[in-house]
């Protein structure tokens, strides 16, 4: 610095804020430009037994068949192998061991039970006489509020077990709808599966699917494809409420096995 | 199958408009980025210099030996900025009027802090350079934005005038890519902002850190200039 009115300079840091610049934007635009699959999509396990019955009206003359080999095989397989004598012993032994164990069970725990609460309920009784009119008073508040939260978080408990098997009643709705619409492609396999994302909106329409885990066979991922699309949309969803429908069903995963391939 | 629209393949294939102005948000984005952390770089360096120098000027060194140390420095290509050039403009001045016997002691002193209030001002310059790019990228880029986004929508609507079908799946696509133009607007916008406030503000204690050190080097340069001064009228 020879002169005070010299040219001004500033020093050069150019290196440092260029590749920091170039590494944020590249960072991103490399996360918006990677697609986003929320880790927070459950795949809801689908019961057997399910609280939506899909119930449809059969003529006699289709269900007739069906009711016919169910009762066939059973007679039909029991009674060759085993000879006639020994029907007489089956009947005898069969009714003894069924009544035996079901008044045992029965009597046991109903006594275990009901004393058992009887102690719980009794201590708080016996709090009142000992400290004064007023903690007697606060104790039985306590007791109450304490019964209050206890069956607060029993019902929250019940009402969320309850939700959840709505879900899984749901889900398990969807599957048969898609497995319905299902036509079979000829490399399907037994055991094979494949996982796919669906996206639903609140009317039951399906906006979008797409293969989250390929079962290996791309004839049987796009007949699966081909079946939720076919499908369309499931109307039952719009009884399920809001919040059900937002934490399930908007980005539903659905693992599609089907079950009965004959090999 | 239709996977999700990814917000790529939206960028591609919005208007030139609409991209023009997504290209300008980017750049304006990557500039006022590189001038983040470049002003950050500088501003930590000058804060360490200046407390450097602070504990120099402050341990009781002689300060022409001070002075003669920044030249040395100065001489072998270091630029010396901060505090230390405030010091090298003030204490030159002071030397080369302190030489003429003609002048009082109040002119020297006068005639320093000029000096000093001159270099003051090239600190200053350099403190705020980018500042104000700064300033104009937080200000405008949400607008630029929001014009590409207002453009985008009037395309996408012009297109469904044509269509005997309105859905929704026909606006929608339009609507979301004209939509990115806003993100990137705040995007450019938002940092540019508070860096913009974090750096006036530091750049304002700066500059008052070197006020102050004008105001004590000045009242040391008064102590010196009346010893040399009442030295020289008792010598002569």
């Amino acid at each position: 610095m020879n002169s005070l009115y010299a040219k001004p300079a500033t020093p050069r840091i150019i290196l440092r804020p260029a590749l920091a610049t170039l590494a944020l934007h590249a960072l991103v635009i490399f996360l918006l430009a990677a697609n986003w699959t929320f880790s927070d999509e459950r795949v809801v396990k689908p019961k057997p037994a399910p609280k939506v019955i899909n119930a449809t009206l059969v003529t006699l003359a289709e269900a007739q068949p069906k009711p016919a080999p169910k009762p066939e095989p059973k007679p039909v397989a029991k009674p060759p192998p085993k000879p006639e004598p020994k029907p007489v012993p089956k009947p005898v032994v069969k009714p003894k061991p069924k009544p035996e164990p079901k008044p045992a069970p029965k009597p046991a725990p109903k006594p275990e039970p009901k004393p058992a609460p009887k102690p719980v309920e009794k201590p708080k009784p016996e709090p009142k006489p000992e400290p004064k009119g007023p903690t007697a008073q606060e104790l039985a508040e306590q007791a109450r509020q304490e019964a209050a939260q206890r069956e607060a978080a029993a019902q929250a408990a019940r009402a969320a077990a309850a939700a959840a098997e709505l879900a899984a009643s749901y889900a398990s709705l969807i599957r048969q709808t898609v497995e319905q619409r299902w036509s079979r492609p000829p490399t399907a396999r037994n055991g094979m599966e494949v996982l796919l994302s669906i996206q639903l909106i609140p009317t039951g329409e399906v906006v979008s699917v797409s293969v989250l885990r390929s079962s290996g066979d791309t004839a049987f991922d796009r007949s699966a494809i081909a079946a939720v699309e076919r499908a369309g949309n499931f109307p039952e969803l719009k009884n399920l409420p809001p919040r059900e429908f937002e934490q399930n069903f908007r980005r539903f995963r659905l693992l599609f096995r089907p079950e009965d391939l004959r090999y | 199958m239709e996977a999700q629209l990814s917000i790529v393949h939206l960028i591609m294939e919005a208007g030139v408009t609409v991209k023009l102005v997504m290209l300008t948000l980017l750049l304006a984005s990557m500039a006022s980025w590189y001038m983040i952390v470049q002003r950050f770089i500088y501003f930590r360096n000058s804060r360490e210099d200046m407390y450097d120098f602070e504990e120099r000027f402050w341990s009781g060194i002689d300060l022409s030996q001070l002075y003669r140390e920044g030249n040395e420095r100065a001489d072998s290509g270091a630029l010396i900025v901060g505090m230390e050039s405030i010091f090298r403009a003030g204490f030159k001045e002071f030397s080369r009027l302190a030489k003429q016997s003609e002048m009082d002691s109040e002119a020297v002193i006068e005639g320093s802090r000029r000096a000093m209030r001159v270099a003051m001002l090239r600190e200053e310059e350099r403190l705020e350079k980018h500042l104000s790019f700064l300033a104009s990228v937080g200000s405008t880029s949400p607008y630029i934005g929001l014009f590409g986004t207002v453009w985008g929508i009037m395309n996408s609507f012009r297109g469904l005038a044509n269509a005997t079908q309105a859905t929704l799946a026909t606006v929608a696509p339009g609507i979301s890519e004209a939509l990115i133009a806003t993100a990137m607007g705040l995007f450019a916008a938002i940092p540019a902002v508070l860096a913009y406030n974090r750096f006036s503000n530091r750049m304002d204690n700066f500059l008052n850190r070197y006020d102050t050190f004008v105001d004590e080097f000045s009242s040391i340069l008064y102590r010196q200039a009346y010893a040399l001064r009442s030295r020289d009228r008792k010598a002569g």
